[in-house]
Parts: C-alpha cells; sequence; structure tokens
C-alpha cells in the first residue's frame, strides 16, 4: 500500500540518525583499542612486527567494507551464535576502522623524530613505556586532524550497515521511499541529514590541520 | 562446529562470479577516466576560477564528500528517470561514481596544483607562457607527480567501492555473490570468495600503478 | 627614447612605501650594475621592469611599450625581456634542454628542431652544452643558473634582467656565472643587473645605481660610484661591504 509523503517522515529520518551516530561510537570504541594495538606493533623495530602490521591493514582495507558486513553477518551462525544486525555491523565497522585508524596512527608515530626514541631509551625505557609516555603523547597532536577526517568517513559508511538490515539513516531512508514511492526527495533529504552531520566534522577537522600546521 | 565448509558449490559457479568480475574491472575503468577528468576540470576551476566558479566546485566538492555513496547512487538511479532520462544500470552506475571518485580526485589534484612553488609560475610568466601554457607545462605535470600516491589510492578505494553499485543492481562482483548466496545457501564461503577476490585485485592494481609511475614519469 | 624607460615609479605594499619617485633611462647597450641594502627596493624595482610587479605611479615603457598599461601585451615584451631569479626556477620536471627549447616553441612558435639548434647554441654560450640531457636535480648551483642564463638567452632577448643571480651560490660557483655575464656584456646586450659582487660592477658595468630606501639616491659611472662616494650612505654602505 503506497502512502504519500508527510511532515512526519523527516521527523522518523532524524530520528534514525541516533542509530547512525550509535554504530559509529560502537565503531570507535571496537576499532580504536585494536587500531592502537596494530599502530603499536607497526612501530616496532623489529621487520616482522611492522611486516605483520603492515600485512593487517593490506587486508583490512582492501577488502570492501560490506564484505566485511556479510562476513561478520554471515559468519557468527556459523558458530551456532545468532547475532543481531547491529551486533555484527559493530564488529565489521570495528575491524574496518581498526584497519584505517591503524595506519593513521601508525604514520603520526613515525613522525616523531628518532631522537626521541633515542632520548627515552637512554633512560631506561621499555617500548611500550616509550609508547606510552613520550611518543604517543607528542603524536596525538599530528594524529588528530586525520582521526576526525576518518570518523567522517565511518558516519558515511554506516550507510551501508542498511544493506544487512540495520534500521540506521539510509535504511529508514530506502523503507520511506519504498513507502511512498517518492524516492527523490526522501534520498536527497537522506543526503541532506548526513551533510549536516559530516560538513561540521569535516571542518572541523580542517581547522585542526590548520592549527598544526600555521602554528610553528 | 555442527558446520561444514563447503566451497565446492561456489566454484561450481564461478562462471558468474567471472562474469561480475568483467562488469566490477569495466566499472572501475570507465569511472576512473572520468572522475580523473571531472576532478581535473573541478580542481582547475577551484584553482582558476571566478569567484561563483570557484564557490560552485567548492560546494560540488563539499557535498559529495560529506554524504554517502549509496545515498548519491540512489539520488542519480531515482532521479535520472525523474527527468525523463533512461539509462541501462552500468552507465547510472558509472555516473554515481564518477561524480564521487571526481570530488576526491579534485580535492586530491588542488593539493597538488597549489603545492608548485610560485616561483615556478613566476618562471614560466618571464618567458612569456600565457597562463593555459603555464598550466599546462609548468604546473600541471608536477602537480600530478607529487599527488600521484593519494591519487593512485583513492582509484583503489573506488575499484573497492564499486560493490556499494550492487545496491543498484549493476552485476559486478559483489552482485554475483549474493546472486549465488541466495542460490547456494553458501553464504559465508560466497563471501570469503568475493573477499579474496577483491584482495588480489587491490594489489595486483596497485602493482599496475606503480608500473605506470614509472613509465608516465620515467626520469 | 631609451630602450628602457621609468619616470616617477612609485610602489607600495600596503603602508609601506617600497619604490618612490624612481627615474631611470637605459640605454641600448648598455650594462647597469644596481646596488644597495636589502629592503631598498633594488629587486622590486627589476620585476617592475618586466612587470611581474604592477606600479601604483608612473610609468614603465620599454622598448615603447608601457608595461604598466592594462591593455599592454605583456607577453610579447616578455619574450624579449629575460628574466634570471636568484633560485634559478628551472622546470624539475623537464630536461636541460627542454626547460630551454619550451620558451621558444610554444611563445615564439618554432620547430622542435629549430629549437633544439637554438638551445645548443645557448648552451654552449654558458660552457654547458653536454648537460643537455641532464635533469636539475643533477646539477650544481652554478650550472643551474647558468642553465637559467640560457634559458632567458634562448629567446633572443633585447634586454637581460637579472635578480641576485650570484647570492644563492656557494662562494667558488661564483665565477662560472660571472664569467658568462662578462661575455654577454661585451657581445653588447642591454643588462639591469641587482648584484652584491662589487667588484663585478666595478669591472664590467657602465653605470652603477645605489637604491636607500626606495629611492635612486646615487648614480654615475662605475669609477666614480665606487671611487668617489658623495653621500654618507653610499659612503657607509661601500665600506661595510667592501670589508
Amino acid at each position: 500500500m503506497i502512502r504519500d509523503l508527510s511532515w512526519i517522515d523527516p521527523l522518523y529520518l532524524v530520528l534514525a540518525l541516533r542509530w547512525t551516530l550509535g554504530l559509529t561510537v560502537l565503531a570507535l570504541l571496537g576499532g580504536a583499542p585494536l587500531g592502537l594495538i596494530v599502530a603499536a606493533v607497526g612501530s616496532m623495530h623489529r621487520p616482522a612486527a611492522r611486516w605483520l602490521a603492515r600485512g593487517y591493514v593490506g587486508v583490512v582495507q582492501g577488502i570492501p567494507l560490506l564484505a566485511w558486513l556479510f562476513l561478520f553477518f554471515f559468519g557468527f551462525p556459523i558458530f551456532g551464535i545468532e547475532v543481531p544486525a547491529w551486533l555484527a555491523a559493530s564488529f565489521a565497522f570495528s575491524v574496518y576502522a581498526s584497519g584505517f585508524l591503524g595506519e593513521i596512527w601508525r604514520g603520526a608515530i613515525q613522525s616523531i623524530p628518532r631522537t626521541q626514541w633515542e632520548a627515552s631509551v637512554s633512560i631506561g625505557m621499555s617500548y611500550v613505556e616509550q609508547l606510552r609516555h613520550v611518543i604517543i603523547p607528542q603524536a596525538v597532536r599530528i594524529a588528530t586532524p586525520p582521526t576526525v577526517g576518518f570518523m567522517v568517513q565511518l558516519v558515511k559508511n554506516t550507510s551501508l550497515a542498511s544493506v544487512i538490515g540495520f534500521v540506521e539513516l539510509t535504511r529508514e531512508g530506502q523503507m520511506t521511499a519504498a513507502a511512498t514511492l517518492a524516492q527523490l526527495p526522501v534520498y536527497l533529504m537522506v543526503g541532506a541529514l548526513y551533510f549536516v552531520v559530516c560538513y561540521p566534522l569535516t571542518t572541523f577537522s580542517r581547522v585542526l590541520e590548520r592549527r598544526l600546521h600555521g602554528v610553528r | 562446529m555442527a558446520y561444514s565448509f563447503n566451497f565446492r558449490d561456489v566454484f561450481a559457479a564461478k562462471d558468474a562470479l567471472l562474469d561480475g568480475l568483467a562488469l566490477t574491472l569495466q566499472l572501475t575503468a570507465t569511472t576512473i577516466v572520468f572522475g580523473f577528468l571531472i576532478g581535473l576540470g573541478v580542481a582547475a576551476t577551484a584553482v582558476y576560477g571566478s569567484r561563483w566558479a570557484k564557490r560552485a566546485a567548492h560546494a560540488y566538492v563539499e557535498i559529495i564528500r560529506n554524504t554517502p555513496l549509496i545515498v548519491q547512487l540512489f539520488v542519480v538511479f531515482f532521479g535520472l528517470p525523474s527527468v525523463g532520462i533512461k539509462l541501462g544500470v552500468f552507465t547510472v552506475a558509472t555516473i554515481g561514481l564518477a561524480i564521487n571518485l571526481g570530488a576526491y580526485a579534485a580535492e586530491i589534484i588542488r593539493a597538488g596544483i597549489e603545492s608548485i612553488p610560485r616561483s615556478q609560475v613566476e618562471a614560466g610568466i618571464s618567458l612569456g607562457f600565457t597562463r593555459t601554457q603555464i598550466f599546462r607545462h609548468v604546473v600541471l605535470v608536477p602537480a600530478l607527480k607529487n599527488v600521484y600516491p593519494s591519487l593512485m589510492s583513492q582509484f583503489v578505494l573506488l575499484m573497492l567501492a564499486t560493490s556499494v553499485a550492487s545496491q543498484i543492481a549493476a552485476p559486478e562482483l559483489f552482485y554475483a555473490g549474493s546472486i549465488i548466496q541466495s542460490r547456494t545457501y553458501r553464504d559465508f564461503e560466497v563471501y570469503t570468495v568475493i573477499a579474496v577476490v577483491y584482495l588480489a585485485l587491490a594489489i595486483l592494481l596497485r602493482m599496475l600503478f606503480a608500473v605506470a609511475h614509472r613509465l608516465v614519469f620515467r626520469r | 627614447m631609451a630602450f628602457v624607460e621609468l619616470r616617477s615609479i612609485r610602489k607600495q605594499f600596503g603602508d609601506h612605501v617600497v619604490l618612490s619617485d624612481v627615474d631611470l633611462s637605459v640605454e641600448k647597450g648598455e650594462v647597469i650594475a644596481i646596488i644597495g641594502r636589502s629592503g631598498s627596493g633594488k629587486s622590486t624595482l627589476l620585476r617592475c621592469v618586466n612587470g611581474l610587479e604592477a606600479i601604483d605611479a608612473g610609468d614603465v615603457i620599454v622598448d615603447g611599450v608601457h608595461v604598466n598599461d592594462a591593455k599592454a601585451d605583456l607577453r610579447a615584451l616578455r619574450a624579449r625581456v629575460g628574466f634570471v631569479f636568484q633560485s634559478y626556477n628551472l622546470f624539475p620536471h623537464l630536461t636541460v634542454e627542454r626547460n630551454i627549447t619550451l620558451g621558444p616553441v610554444i611563445v615564439k612558435g618554432l620547430s622542435a628542431a629549430d629549437a633544439a639548434a637554438l638551445a645548443r647554441q645557448a648552451l654552449r654560450r654558458v660552457g654547458l652544452e653536454d648537460k643537455a640531457g641532464a635533469y636539475a636535480d643533477q646539477l650544481s648551483g652554478g650550472q643551474q643558473q647558468r642553465v637559467a642564463i640560457a634559458r632567458s638567452l634562448a629567446m633572443s632577448p633585447a634586454l637581460m634582467l637579472f635578480d641576485e643571480i650570484t647570492s644563492a651560490l656557494d662562494p667558488e660557483l661564483v665565477g662560472e656565472v660571472l664569467r658568462v655575464l662578462e661575455a654577454m656584456a661585451r657581445e653588447g646586450m642591454t643588462m639591469l643587473l641587482v648584484t652584491h659582487e662589487m667588484n663585478f660592477a666595478r669591472r664590467v658595468a657602465n653605470r652603477v645605481l645605489f637604491m636607500n630606501g626606495g629611492r635612486i639616491w646615487e648614480e654615475g659611472p662605475a669609477a666614480e660610484i665606487f671611487g668617489a662616494p658623495r653621500t654618507e650612505e653610499l659612503r657607509n654602505f661601500l665600506g661595510a661591504v667592501l670589508n
């Protein structure tokens, strides 16, 4: 049964944003610690460790996000676990985020001058201590703009969770479009809502970038 | 584990997979060509255009970069027929993907153009070059060379993103996978194979770009 | 009319007046050296001659062309006025030969073969014919600067402008560049040089301009400027620089 597009539809779309943002947060909660490990392993002085981290990043970045979503969605049932779409999506996005964040953060760590490592190892610090007390505090400044930039990517990419049935903004849009056959206006609204969330973040990332490189 | 992996059904459908793969490659190649051209034009406009042209270029880039690809594809897919344009799904997918890639390419190329020092441009001015000549001979090639790695990374991302076109029923690799999945119920195996194929494609594409770099920027 | 005429030139950046009331006439074949402290406006003056800088008041006339006129065909003028920069500004993605042939081909419409011949000639004049296939980053600073000169020479200019072209070079590389300049002067090229090379200026220039605070403070034959400075400022400058 087809109904007309009414004023209440945009409202439902806006409400669906909370699932979009929720999934983004879950992706970061899962992906950030994992990404940190990838970055730490990837910055070690052992070639084997770096190779391992690079391999992980290569595999994660080399497989489309849709494939990751489906792998987790269909993977859990194999072990007899039935997971709701949002949980499968959270796992998939966490892995996805860890691959990209790990690479960003490894780059930031790499940009800290060698002399910092030399100074901290000379007072007896272990690798983890060096990272924790000397390197990462300095790398955070450099890593922040691209990290904020990646968060924009994450928000946009949550749109793909719609494909495995998770009801976030895009899925809500699809259902509304199917019910009203007013597809173009609906998707334009959906796009506008993503824009309203992402554009400020993008601008913020640019401000951070400029502050990083301007103030010298 | 009460589940037995069965890849045989998936490999039995390898023709369907190969057809999908062929379309993925076609889609990637066509999109890269048009996306690059769009990006080049928009970047040049953003740097050299009139005030309004610059604003239009920035607006285009910001809108595309701050909205999801799948939504853009839906807009193109439903929008074109609504103004009376009926196109095949491959063309629609290419249009949507190229518009998307164009915005990202434009940002990258613009950064490249702006990285060329003013002194190079002054040398061109002093030799009497026109602005177009300066762009073509002094700015463009070094700019592209500087941003080649970023641009190639973006192209690889694009190849992976063609999977999203499956959602507007473009019969590329991912779509082929979902068809096989619905036929064989070998969900996990199908997508594992597909994931591996994409990964292999990504690696091959990077190698191809590395070779192309040596050929184009021979030094 | 003189080949280059500057009349009452005035230029300012915001509130800062960089050039004020500058008058200059340059005859064909003259070699003029412009000296002065940094900030005295000498580079700006040079850049006004080929229109790299716009002036706020006055007239710049080169070979009859009003450079500051909005409708002037600067492109045609620049094809006849060579400018060599302090930082050479060679095109890094092109070979030495291509750097030199690019201008003749795309501005003057020469065929590739004619341009190549011109390039060889220009390289011979600066003593670098064997470097035609090299890239800028394979050459020393002095060699790059000589290629930059050759690049301007290939356009067969009637006037050559040099903006402190030896200031960025290691001392032992300066000589090779100055030798090229000297040869050009002997061949009768009209040259305006902003330079710190006082000995060179004294030896090769016909006239020397001492700039101070955006004005031409003193001007005269080289022997007079260096041998008998009239103003206190020039005396101080020479005292500081020649020691």
